[in-house]
């Protein structure tokens, strides 16, 4: 008996796209995450039916006027959104492994986040509610809070990478760990559009 | 077709030197803290196993004081506030600390088994999601020593369990631990798809997955998508409690809303179910498969009808909602789906049924197992048709029936089926057999002692008794069905005793194991019993989908994986062609950190909003430490060293 073999010492030991578990890893989180606020949308329309208003009227405030402030939360939709190309070129410079853009990408990446992070507090501020005043604005509250938390992790992770390219520098697996963070910081961005149309347009439109 | 009690010798080490330098670099590093780092998929597999079990023994004594409680009218066992917490507790835990992780359990353990790799992905989430979980069960248990165990049911309906009518912190840990045991379920879910996307072996191809590792992909979706739903809800019912916090959800007077409660609820609730009781079938398949000696009857029906209950499961959460003000097109439909959901099932049962009577049937206990789950199954389908109806579920709503009827599902649906996995992979897990004829017994003394317990209830509920009340007058004539019941209930931890002084005595004496004992088909069996760290020495290559039934030795085998690295083979998703090679993390002492941290984070949240930023801040620490490479303990640095009298990895096996 004489057993054929499949030698597998010739593939490569690590890649960088999407036939990398670690990008399958990735991708089911978003999954779960996207169906979290999918669940928060949902709530979102059902607890309207409650209300004639949306947002429910002030007394105290000028015109009854109560939807959410745009300047500071239109900024920072728009910080997201363009935030997403610095990512974009750090993760074609991670395919050539070229460690000066990635680093100061990564770099420019982590100040871009905390932009966004102190935006999004601004942002509370502009609602016409406490989170503790009516189901209006714990759902919102809550929208913008879980938002919140991705910003942070997410930035946190850019952190982390930003510290390992300039102190480690880059191999392929590395390069692997950025890109797929640059893929959570996409879904970061896209999510947002919705919902900030949700949040801010919705009252004024729908 | 021939088959071998034996390892199949092309995948085992060709000599000893060998066999031991690959053995050293995939064993744990050694002692107690060697094991608590452990990111093996054995042995966090054995730990979810060993420690769901035992929260079904904790949970049955629960039962069992509950079914002493109600054996007699105004019975003073056990006060309305103990009854309320025994009930509670034992339904949570029974559904969240007991059948979703001891079905995750199995997965963790087989799955990388099945498709024939030698750890599962992301070994250290995975070891994580086990702490996750553990932590869960503490604080749930530990709360209800300090008589503080939830009392507001199972799904802790608001009102009820809001602020206003559950003062106190019994139902704050409760949605706490909620979240610990999702966290852990979610991560064991992306750890088993991402296994079964990346790391099947060679030729094996969509269409010839074992179907336990369908149903695992199946589940693992499942929780994927309902598992979000219980923790939002939990979360919205953690912040409408928490002092400081006080949103509205769920306060009518502030245009909040009960109802979301249950809706957002039943959608994780009702696909729970199916994610119990989808692993279930899994088993059954493979056990029916191996007992009949003859390939499974209808495989793409099956896995199709895997799927068609996943979608439709995601589509019946109303269901549990009849009693309230739902529009009447809204209870047509979901009431219709309820009923075709049963199609599927019949059709898997069916295929059981075909496979054998077409097959040469050896009743060994595992198949006595599924033999039982069939009949018993059924009937709690039937039961479950019935309920789908609205005009009856109007009647029946909160009764015994509805709790006879989930007994029947699940005891039935998921418990016989893993008694019978029991049995069935004993041998594989730990090299010994369990003894034969206690294990008839076994089977016997439940399948009796269930029947007696459960059956009566469905005449009690006929005849008024409601659910999740802690005594009765005598002239309710309610008395001798329930004593029967309580019969029943100690009859089945008679069985489920004598399954425990099997395992223990098998473990100390039993019979040695082959590593085929039942003459399989799938690959968990190629390898020894129990299967060493590396699980194959040569990873295997399959072309069908009964490996070990078509000439296994003919079959190609993979070699040239580093043997000073844990690397694993990654193939492509559909057709499991070789792609390329993936070095696993270390064993490591972060998840274990981080479960500490997060359960920790989750028990503060029970008094103060507070323990949200700390919390996060000490996780990203953890998390830091846990990716910067190059960052563990001495002992576990130490024992991942490549050993020096490693050799290359031999190529061929000893041609005869
Ligand atoms: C081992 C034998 C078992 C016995 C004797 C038993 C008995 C009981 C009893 C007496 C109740 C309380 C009924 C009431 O007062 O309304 C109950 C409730 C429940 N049981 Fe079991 N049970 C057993 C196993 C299981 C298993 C294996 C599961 C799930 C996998 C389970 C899930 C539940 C649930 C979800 C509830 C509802 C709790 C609630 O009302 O909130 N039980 N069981
Ligand atoms: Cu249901």
């Amino acid at each position: 008996m004489n057993t054929a073999v499949i030698d597998v010492s010739r593939l490569p030991p690590a890649v960088e796209d999407h036939t990398s578990p670690i990008w399958w890893g990735n991708l089911l989180l978003l999954f779960i995450e996207t169906t979290m606020f999918a669940l928060l949308v949902g709530s979102y329309f059902y607890l309207r039916m409650n209300f004639t208003n949306w947002p429910p009227v002030r007394s105290d405030v000028s015109l009854y006027q109560t939807d959410p402030d745009l300047g500071f939360a239109t900024a920072n939709l728009l910080v997201l959104i363009a935030s997403c190309v610095p990512m974009f070129i750090v993760d074609r410079a991670c395919l050539r492994l070229d460690l000066r853009s990635v680093r100061f990408g990564m770099a420019a990446m982590v100040l871009i986040g905390l932009v966004t992070i102190a935006l999004r507090f601004f942002e509370f501020s502009g609602l016409k509610f406490r989170w503790d005043d009516n189901a209006y604005s714990a759902i919102v509250w809550t929208i913008l809070g879980m938002h919140l938390l991705h910003l942070i992790t997410g930035t946190a992770e850019n952190l982390l990478m930003t510290l390992w390219v300039w102190f480690k520098g880059l191999d392929i697996r590395h390069a692997r760990d950025v890109r797929v963070g640059a893929v959570y910081w996409y879904w970061i961005a896209l999510v947002w559009i919705p919902l900030y149309a949700l949040v801010y347009l919705g009252p004024r439109w729908l | 077709m021939n088959v071998s009690h034996a390892p199949i010798a092309s995948l085992s080490a060709p000599n000893e030197q060998a066999e031991r330098a690959l053995a050293a670099l995939w064993t744990r590093p050694p002692g107690l803290l060697g094991w608590l780092c452990s990111t093996n998929h054995k042995d966090i597999g054995r730990r979810y196993v060993v420690t769901a079990f035992i929260f079904f023994g904790m949970a049955g004594l629960l039962a069992a004081a509950m079914r002493i409680q109600l054996a007699f009218p105004e019975n003073h066992f056990l006060g309305p506030d103990l009854y309320n917490q025994f009930f509670t507790v034992h339904g949570t835990t029974m559904m969240f600390l007991f059948a979703v992780p001891i079905m995750e359990g199995f997965a963790l353990y087989f799955v990388p088994l099945m498709v024939g790799t030698r750890n599962a992905a992301f070994p250290r989430l995975n070891a994580f999601g086990y702490y996750a979980y553990l932590g869960g069960g503490l604080l749930l248990w530990g709360g209800f020593l300090v008589n503080a165990g939830a009392d507001a049911g199972w799904f802790a309906y608001t009102p009820l369990s809001g602020p206003d009518f559950s003062p106190g912190h019994r139902v704050d840990i409760w949605a706490d631990m909620i979240t610990l045991t999702e966290i852990s379920a979610l991560s064991g879910a992306v750890v088993v798809l991402a296994t079964v996307f990346k790391q099947r072996a060679p030729g094996m191809s969509l269409n010839r997955i074992p179907l336990f590792v369908w149903a695992q992909v199946v589940t693992s979706f499942m929780i994927i998508f309902a598992m979000p739903a219980v923790m939002v809800v939990t979360a919205f019912l953690a912040m409408d409690r928490l002092a400081h916090v006080n949103t509205h959800f769920f306060n009518p007077a502030e245009g909040g809303d009960a109802l979301l409660y249950q809706h957002l609820f039943w959608f994780f609730g009702h696909p729970e179910v199916y994610i119990i009781f989808i692993p279930a079938t899994g088993m059954v398949s493979m056990i029916v498969e191996t007992f009949s000696g003859r390939r499974l009857f209808g495989y793409p029906v099956m896995v199709l009808s895997l799927i068609a209950t996943a979608f439709i499961g995601f589509g019946l959460w109303v269901h549990h909602m009849f009693a309230t003000p739902i529009p009447l097109l809204g209870r047509s439909f979901f009431s219709a789906a309820s009923m075709m959901i049963a199609i599927p099932s019949g059709i898997q049962i069916f295929c059981w049924i075909v496979t054998l009577w077409t097959g040469r049937p050896r009743l060994r206990v595992p198949l006595l197992f599924v033999c039982g789950f069939i009949l018993l199954f059924v009937l709690g389908g039937l039961t479950g048709v019935m309920l789908a109806s609205v005009p009856l579920d109007l009647q029946m709503h909160d009764t015994y029936f509805v709790v006879a009827h989930f007994h029947y599902v699940l005891i039935g649906g998921a418990v016989f089926p893993l008694f019978g996995a029991f049995y069935y992979w004993f041998p594989k897990w730990t090299g010994r057999m369990l003894n034969d004829s206690l294990g008839k017994w076994n089977f016997w003394t439940l399948f009796l002692g269930f029947n007696l317990t459960f059956f009566p209830m469905h005449i009690l509920g006929l005849h008024g008794m409601t659910r999740r009340i802690y005594t009765y007058v005598a002239e309710t004539g309610w008395g001798d069905l329930n004593l029967l019941a309580t019969v029943g209930a100690g009859i089945i931890a008679l069985s489920v005793l004598l399954f425990i002084v099997n395992a223990v005595t098998a473990l100390r004496d039993g019979i040695f194991a082959v590593a085929n004992p039942w003459l399989a088909p799938s690959l968990e069996w190629s390898t020894n019993s129990p299967p060493p760290a590396y699980n194959f020495y040569n990873l295997p290559s399959v072309s069908d989908a009964e490996p070990l039934w078509h000439s296994p030795e003919q079959k190609p085998v993979v070699v040239g994986l580093s043997t000073e690295k844990r690397e694993v083979l990654n193939t492509t998703i559909m057709d499991a062609v070789p792609e390329h090679r993936y070095e696993l993390a270390t064993d490591s002492i972060w998840p274990l950190a981080l479960g500490i941290v997060v359960t920790l984070t989750m028990t503060f949240v029970v008094f103060t909003p507070w323990a949200v930023p700390w919390g996060m801040f000490f996780s990203l620490l953890v998390l830091y430490a846990w990716f910067w490479r190059g960052n563990e303990p001495k002992f576990i640095v130490e024992a991942a060293k490549p050993k020096p009298q490693v050799a290359a990895q031999p190529t061929l096996v000893a041609p005869a």
